[in-house]
């Protein structure tokens, strides 16, 4: 029996000399990523999704894990892209967005692409939650509402959010604030109306925020927080390759 | 701290339908495993050098490590080489042997081998205290370590390392011994052991003990003369790396890199 949940399992696509560097959201796994990964692969990109550490294995992991080490995942994923690409790209959704701002923020990437990203969450205090994770770890997830019937059935995710990495998650967000004016490359924001989880709102404060004069946000209307799964997602897809593609990243 | 122990970073070399997974020791980094991961691809294999959780960045992180991320991250590797190669093969130093041996018994690879891998805990103490030492590693976090055993000591002037062992995941590594002694028996693909005669941290005696408890038919001990633990660094790289390479040639007749 493996560690690693069953379909949970990081992937690398060969391509092109442009590397996207997938990084998945809080409590999911590389699969949330596959299908961007598997459409960028086909528009000649070499792609490796990863695996944030403490996740797609089980829940009590992800409450060891502190916000450093997913951003140690991040360099990981960097570093084995960039012994075989001359770009490396990073692409996150949420807690996998706001992963790869950081990253773009400290090492000198040609671009760098966003999605349901949080500028803050809507939790309680980090002392709080640390306390209250003592003795009520893990707070259960309610069922995911997808407007895309078929969004869903292939997910691997934790089915509660372990209140000690709902902490970290909180103190990751935050220490980004000041790194955005540090980013000067290429960003491109996506965000749905609809996302239920994180509000659209978030998109804008990042967008104001970030430093970068080549800077771009588009609003999609239908999906939930899960763009790159949920009924846009072809849109989403697309909209991240001719971003691409005016930045001459494609291959 | 955000970033990676400057040279411990992991890779990922391109190559051809083979490719070999390369995984570090306890307290060391990938940069231990680079050497023989560049050469290994040179000769047209692909090659991932995974980094294993807690390492290569500030010793304090490994102290959340459980076993069970490492294996993990061997999981991740060889996730990483199964879309685009055929063949695999698994390989590692100390820890990281321990770790392959493991695994040899639970992914489908095509063969193992090992350096320096010791069969339990060379340190009789650390078995024996295992149940109180995650209540005492809370106080008495780090444990020294011994001198350094290489035959060649300006190996050690650009060598990454954690200073100390962290004492509660010396913990992890006496369980994960129990689990590799266990998978042992099970091993039915073609394995290397490679040690040295002048190991110090970890006797060559326990290179015999791996292979006498192994299953397969398909098995041969190299022991080396003057190399310390470390292997893919010290003196006898060069005959380690040989030994390796007819070992994947050997073990894939007809199969090109």
């Amino acid at each position: 029996m493996t560690m690693i949940l069953p379909g949970g399992e990081p992937f690398f696509l060969k391509g092109g000399s442009t590397g996207c560097l997938l990084v998945h959201g809080f409590t999911a796994s590389p699969q949330e990523m596959s299908w961007m990964g598997e459409y960028l692969n086909k528009r000649g990109c070499t792609v490796l999704g990863i695996r944030l550490t403490g996740h797609a294995t089980q829940l009590k992991d992800l409450a060891r894990a502190r916000w450093q080490d997913w951003q140690h995942s991040v360099e990981d994923g960097y570093h084995m892209l960039s012994s075989r690409c001359q770009n490396v790209i990073p692409i996150g959704i949420s807690l996998g967005g706001a992963l790869s701002l950081k990253f773009a923020a400290i090492h000198d990437v040609p671009a760098v692409v966003c999605m349901s990203t949080p500028y803050e969450l809507q939790v309680p205090p980090v002392w709080l939650l640390k306390a209250i994770s003592t003795i009520m770890p893990v707070k259960k997830k309610g069922a995911t509402n997808w407007s895309a019937p078929d969004a869903g059935e292939a997910r691997v995710d934790y089915r509660g959010y372990p209140l000690r990495a709902i902490a970290e998650t909180a103190l990751m967000v935050d220490s980004l604030h000041p790194d955005l004016r540090r980013i000067t490359c290429p960003v491109l924001l996506m965000h749905s109306r609809a996302d239920d989880f994180v509000p659209p709102e978030n998109m804008d404060r990042l967008y104001a925020a970030i430093g970068s004069d080549f800077k771009e946000k588009k609003l999609f209307d239908r999906s939930n927080h899960i763009l790159t799964c949920d009924i846009d997602r072809e849109d989403v897809f697309q909209t991240a390759a001719e971003f691409l593609e005016k930045y001459r990243l494609l291959p | 701290m955000t970033e990676l122990m400057k040279g411990g970073e992991p890779f990922f070399f391109s190559g051809g339908e083979t490719g070999i997974l390369l995984v570090h020791g306890f307290t060391g980094t990938p940069f231990e495993m680079r050497w023989m991961g560049e050469q290994l691809a040179a000769q047209g294999y692909t090659v991932v050098g995974i980094r294993l959780f807690g390492h290569a960045t500030v010793q304090e992180d490994m102290i959340r490590a459980r076993y069970q991320d490492w294996v993990a991250n061997v999981e991740d590797g060889f996730a990483m080489l199964q879309k685009t190669c055929s063949r695999f093969y698994i390989g590692g130093l100390s820890m990281g042997g321990v770790l392959s041996l493991y695994s040899a018994a639970e992914l489908p690879w095509n063969g193992v081998f090992s350096m320096s891998a010791p069969i339990e805990s060379p340190d009789a103490r650390l078995a024996a205290f295992r149940p109180i030492l995650p209540l005492v590693s809370k106080v008495w976090r780090f444990s020294a370590k011994g001198n350094p055993d290489w035959a060649d000591p300006s190996r050690d002037e650009d060598h990454l390392e954690y200073p100390t062992h962290p004492v509660r995941a010396g913990v992890e590594l006496v369980l994960l011994l129990a689990k590799m002694r266990k998978n042992l028996l099970k091993i039915q693909i073609p394995v290397l052991i490679l040690h040295s005669k002048s190991d110090r941290v970890v006797p060559y005696r326990h290179a015999e003990r791996i292979m006498h408890r192994l299953a397969t038919q398909d098995k041969r001990l190299v022991l080396l003369e003057k190399s310390g633990h470390a292997i893919p660094r010290d003196v006898d790289r060069e005959q380690a790396l040989n030994e390796i390479s007819a070992f994947l040639k050997h073990s894939s007749p007809g199969a090109s890199a």
